[in-house]
Formats: structure tokens, sequence, C-alpha cells
């Protein structure tokens, strides 16, 4: 595959296995591993492929251990892919060029990169240096960021003494100020509480829009993709099953539409079942999901013979589809 | 300021930061180190309280400066940030560093070397300390070469200590339940016990110390005090020094090369 201009990060049937060491329980199984390891090859990424272009904000989903935090590793330089073809900004990751890292952020909501110690200001300080940003563009980095999160009066605070949704905060301003080109965020909501998952979440949209920073980030948190994400990559067991628009799933994946009908008067539950099946019955509403051919049909029928004062038909919500999704590839 | 330099002066002066963070635990570490200091200038003196004048071919006066100079070779070569490198890979906090565009031996060296500028700040206030309490004699050395030659050994010294810790520090890649395991094993005992902090190597059979004088160890602190006190000069000073760049040259290519290996294995662990 040949790289196009536009193209940030350009991934073509990357592999990654892992040797993982069996070990068994207690410190007999402890001692027999030592001497005689059981050595069993785990299959991470099995050759996978995408493009990402310039500015781009995309999305991986999946459940835990589908390869979304290996994908984003191996993009970052700090693992070595087994096979396949991996550039991104014209580099290649695991070299670790400087020139290359000058242009990229990781930022993984359970690893710390501020120092635990010291007060946030201190990394940021040493950040400076390392990624040799110049005074002037370091302040007003600094200032614009510490306003957009809202952290002015935490600098001085020792890092120990912030709270979770203060430190992530930190931890990405830490990351933006040498202004990377390319973000990569593995659960940057992690463990956060609603109001801070959703400050975070603006906070990368706008980042986002405003530099046209190519991000890519990782969640298990459906919110995080369906506010953020224009396109999305979903990935299990080390394949992509899915990689394009958001609305594209629906149409791609959806196979039942939703009647939500309200009542005029109570009716026997049974009677719906004829018609689809019931999701929800709570007078007076009826939810029932038919399959998309015949929801035309489904929703004469209850308009003719039943009390219904309203009536929609909806499309299924994208995170029942993704659920249902990966629950079927488990299936498989 | 010349960039590179103002990048390692930052690391440098946020790693002193750190050490400061920890002001009491520093101090009892400090305590720790004088105690024992006083335990060997009590035994010693007390060795050579009777009409003894030479014990395995020290005086009072030398071997007393040899406990007191253990103060300063110890905060030289021994005090170092970088053996936090293993817990670093075993808990996966590594991967903030890697991916920084900065060479991450200099990162530690810098850190380390913060670390023993603190160390030897303490060091001297102690040794003035020790030194008017107990006035104990004070062997000093005049010979300009002498201390020229220490100069070079305890610069050495620094870089064999880096690497062997660096080696060891590289074990986690394979076995991140042995992060601590290792360290305590290699760096605490064998230096400890090899490299002359409990007694003068030199008391040790022949035999023995002939073997001892092939591995990096004596070279740590032994070696460095033997050339203050004169009691090592001339030729085989030069041929210590010698096999000291050996030394330092062979550590620091294995140190390169189990790092290579361990990254590429390395699977950056904590999910």
């Amino acid at each position: 595959m040949r790289a196009s201009v536009n193209n940030t990060v350009v991934v073509n049937g990357l592999v990654k296995n892992f040797e993982v060491t069996e070990k068994e329980p207690g410190f007999l199984g402890g001692m027999k591993s030592l001497v005689s390891p059981q050595k069993k090859t785990v299959q991470a990424l099995k050759s996978i492929s995408f493009n990402v272009e310039s500015g781009e904000l995309i999305g991986f989903i999946g459940p835990n251990g589908a390869g979304k935090t290996t994908t984003l590793k191996i993009l970052s330089g700090l693992l070595y892919p087994t096979s396949g073809f991996v550039q991104v900004l014209g580099f290649e990751p695991w070299r670790r060029d400087q020139k290359f890292l000058k242009q990229i952020s990781l930022v993984m909501g359970q690893k710390n990169q501020l120092w635990w110690d010291l007060p946030a200001r201190d990394t940021f300080e040493l950040n400076k240096a390392i990624y040799e940003i110049p005074d002037t563009e370091y302040r007003e980095n600094l200032s614009e960021l510490v306003k957009i999160l809202e952290v002015e009066d935490l600098l001085g605070t020792q890092v120990r003494r912030l709270s979770l949704g203060q430190r992530m905060r930190m931890e990405l301003i830490a990351a933006l100020l040498h202004k990377p080109k390319v973000l990569f965020l593995d659960e940057p909501t992690i463990g956060l509480d609603v109001l801070a998952q959703q400050k975070i979440r603006d906070f990368i949209y706008d980042y986002n829009k405003k530099y046209s920073a190519t991000i890519i980030l990782t969640s298990h948190n459906m919110d995080d993709l369906i506010d953020l994400a224009r396109r999305v990559i979903i990935i299990n067991k080390g394949k992509i099953l899915f990689d394009g628009k958001l609305e594209d799933i629906i149409s791609k994946f959806a196979k039942d539409k939703i009647i939500r009908v309200y009542l005029d008067k109570s009716v026997d539950v049974k009677r719906f079942s004829e018609i689809g099946e019931i999701r929800k019955y709570n007078f007076p509403l009826v939810v029932i999901s038919v399959p998309r051919e015949v929801s035309a049909v489904a929703a004469a029928e209850l308009l003719q013979n039943f009390p219904v004062r309203d009536l929609t038909i909806e499309e299924e919500p994208v995170e029942d589809i993704i659920r249902r999704v990966f629950k079927e590839d488990y299936i498989k | 300021m010349n960039v590179l330099l103002k990048k390692y002066f930052q690391i440098f002066k946020t790693s002193f930061n750190q050490e400061f963070a920890y002001r009491l635990s520093f101090v009892m570490w400090r305590v720790r180190n004088v105690l024992q200091v006083l335990v060997a200038l009590f035994l010693w003196d007390t060795i050579f309280s009777g009409d003894r004048n030479e014990l395995f071919g020290y005086d009072r006066n030398k071997i007393l400066t040899y406990v007191l100079g253990l103060v300063f070779v110890k905060a030289f070569v021994l005090s170092a940030r970088s053996q936090d490198v293993a817990g670093e890979i075993a808990r996966g906090e590594i991967i903030n560093n890697l991916l920084k565009p900065v060479d991450y031996f200099k990162y530690w060296l810098t850190r380390d070397v913060s670390s023993k500028v603190l160390n030897l700040v303490f060091a001297v206030g102690e040794f003035f300390l020790l030194y008017l309490i107990f006035k104990p004699p004070f062997y000093f050395q005049e010979n300009i070469f002498q201390i020229f030659l220490f100069s070079v050994s305890i610069c050495l010294a620094i870089f064999i200590y880096f690497s062997i810790l660096f080696i060891v520090n590289t074990i986690p890649f394979w076995a991140p339940e042995l992060a601590w395991g290792g360290h305590f094993l290699i760096t605490v005992i064998m230096v400890e016990f090899l490299s002359g902090i409990f007694f003068p190597l030199d008391i040790l059979p022949d035999k023995f110390l002939n073997i001892l004088n092939f591995t990096p160890f004596p070279y740590l602190i032994f070696f460095p005090l033997q050339i203050y006190l004169g009691k090592i000069s001339g030729f085989s000073a030069i041929k210590g020094i010698f096999v000291c760049v050996s030394w330092v040259l062979i550590l620091l290519f294995l140190m390169k090369f189990v790092w290579q290996k361990g990254l590429k294995v390395y699977q950056v662990y904590g999910r």
C-alpha cells in the first residue's frame, strides 16, 4: 500500500504476537515455570489495516483485550510489530526517532507522567526543556490550556493531592504543551465521574477542531465515541469488525427498528408479541423491536388494531448495536 | 544557555526537587550512613588502642582515613536514583520516558548526578561534624598526581556503578516480579561485600584479592581509596585504571546490548 500525502497513519497487515509464560499457581508452580517455562503465543492483533488522515478524530472501540491498547502502543512506538507495515507521520514508530517523538503524545488513563511528589508545574517545566519549547510559546500554550481546563489554581499543588479528574486534566496539559500533531489517548475518561468525563470530552473535541491535530483514542466507554469520534473502528479479538462513520454502523449492523407506542388504555401485553419482540412495557408506553423490512407493516397493524395515541419508529441505539456486534462475535 | 544543556539542567533540577520532597527519609538515610561510619570508627579505634601500630599494612591514621573517606566515596559513587528504573519497568511507567525526545541513559545519569550532589553536600557536613567531635587522625594526600588518579578512578567508578545498576535494571523486562530481588542480590549484597565498604579488601587472603581484582566491584570503593591513601601508586595504579577503563567499556556495551534485547521482548505491562 502506498501512503498518500494526507495519511498521518498507515497500517497494513499489522500482526502482533505476545509470548506468554504460563504459570501454575503457588510456589511450586512458580519454581516449575522458572525451570521449564511453558510458553504460549497469544495473537493480540491478527493482521489489521487502516489509514488515518491528518486532522481526523477516530475512536477505537472494543471490549477488554480486544487489541485497542496494543494498537496504540505500536502506533506510538512502544511495541515492535511482529509483522506488517506501520507508518506514523512518515516514521516507523518503533525506531522512536526524536523528530517523531517531538510530534506525538500518548496519554494513558492509568499511567502518570506527572511527578507524583511535585507540583504539576514542575513536570510542565521539565517537558518544556525536554521538548525544547521556546519560552514565549510555552507560556502561551500553558496559560491557554490551564484556562480551558480550569486548573489555574492548582498548578502549585503537589500532584498526589489532586483529585483523579484534576490529575487527568494536568496529564493532558503535560501531553499537549509541545503541540503534538498526533495525539494518542488510551481510555482518557477511565475512572472519572460523569461530569469530569464530559469536561475531558469537550476539551478533546475542541482541541481537535482548533489545532486540527490527529487524535486516536481508545475507550470502552460508549459515550466517549458517540460524542467525539466521527469515525469509529470496532475491534475485537485482534480483528477489525467495522471501520467507518458512526452512522454507518446502523445501516450495516442494525437488523431491527424500534417502535414506541403510547396507548390510550391498557391492553393485554401478549397481543404485542404477535407483532414483534417486546422490549419494554410500562403503561402507557410499549417498546417493540421489529425487523427493518416489516417495520412499516407492523406500524400500520398497530395503528389499526390497538388503541394507539402516539407512535414513533426509531433506529436501534448505537451502543445497543455495538454491544450486539460483540456478543455475536463471541458466539461465532 | 545551550538548549541541550538547558534540557539536562532542568532534569537535574526537577530530580533535585523530588529528593527534597522526601526530606525526612533523606535525613534518616544520612543518619544511617553516619551511624555506620561511627561503628567502623570505634571498631578500628579499639583495635589500634593497644600498643599495636600496624595491622594488615594499615596504621591507625590510614585505617581511620579509609573509614572517613568512605563517607565521600560512597556519596560520589553509590548514591544513585537509577535503581528506580527496575520498578518503572515492572510497573510499566517507563513508557512515559521512552516516548520523550531525550536519551534515556543520559536522563538517568543526570538524575544520578543530582542525587550525588545532594548526598555530597551532606557528606561534607557529616565529615566536618565527625571530624570536630572525634578529632580522628586524618591522612591528607599531598601528591598531586595521586589526587589526580583518585579523581579519575572516582569518575570511572561512577560509570561502572551506573552500568551495573542498569544491567540489573533490565531484569524486569523478562521477569517483572524480580525487580527488587535482583537489586537486593546484586547491588546491595555483592556491592556492599565486594567493594570494600565493610572492610578494606586487602585484609583478605592474596589469592582471593587477586581474583576479586578482575571483577568490577573493588573499583567502586576500594581502589579509589587505596589510591588516595597512596597504597596503590605508580605502575600498579596505572594498571588498575586500565582495568577500570576496560570494565567501563565492557559494562557500557553490555548495558546497551541487554537494554535493546529487553526492550524488544518488553510487553509494556499494566494493560
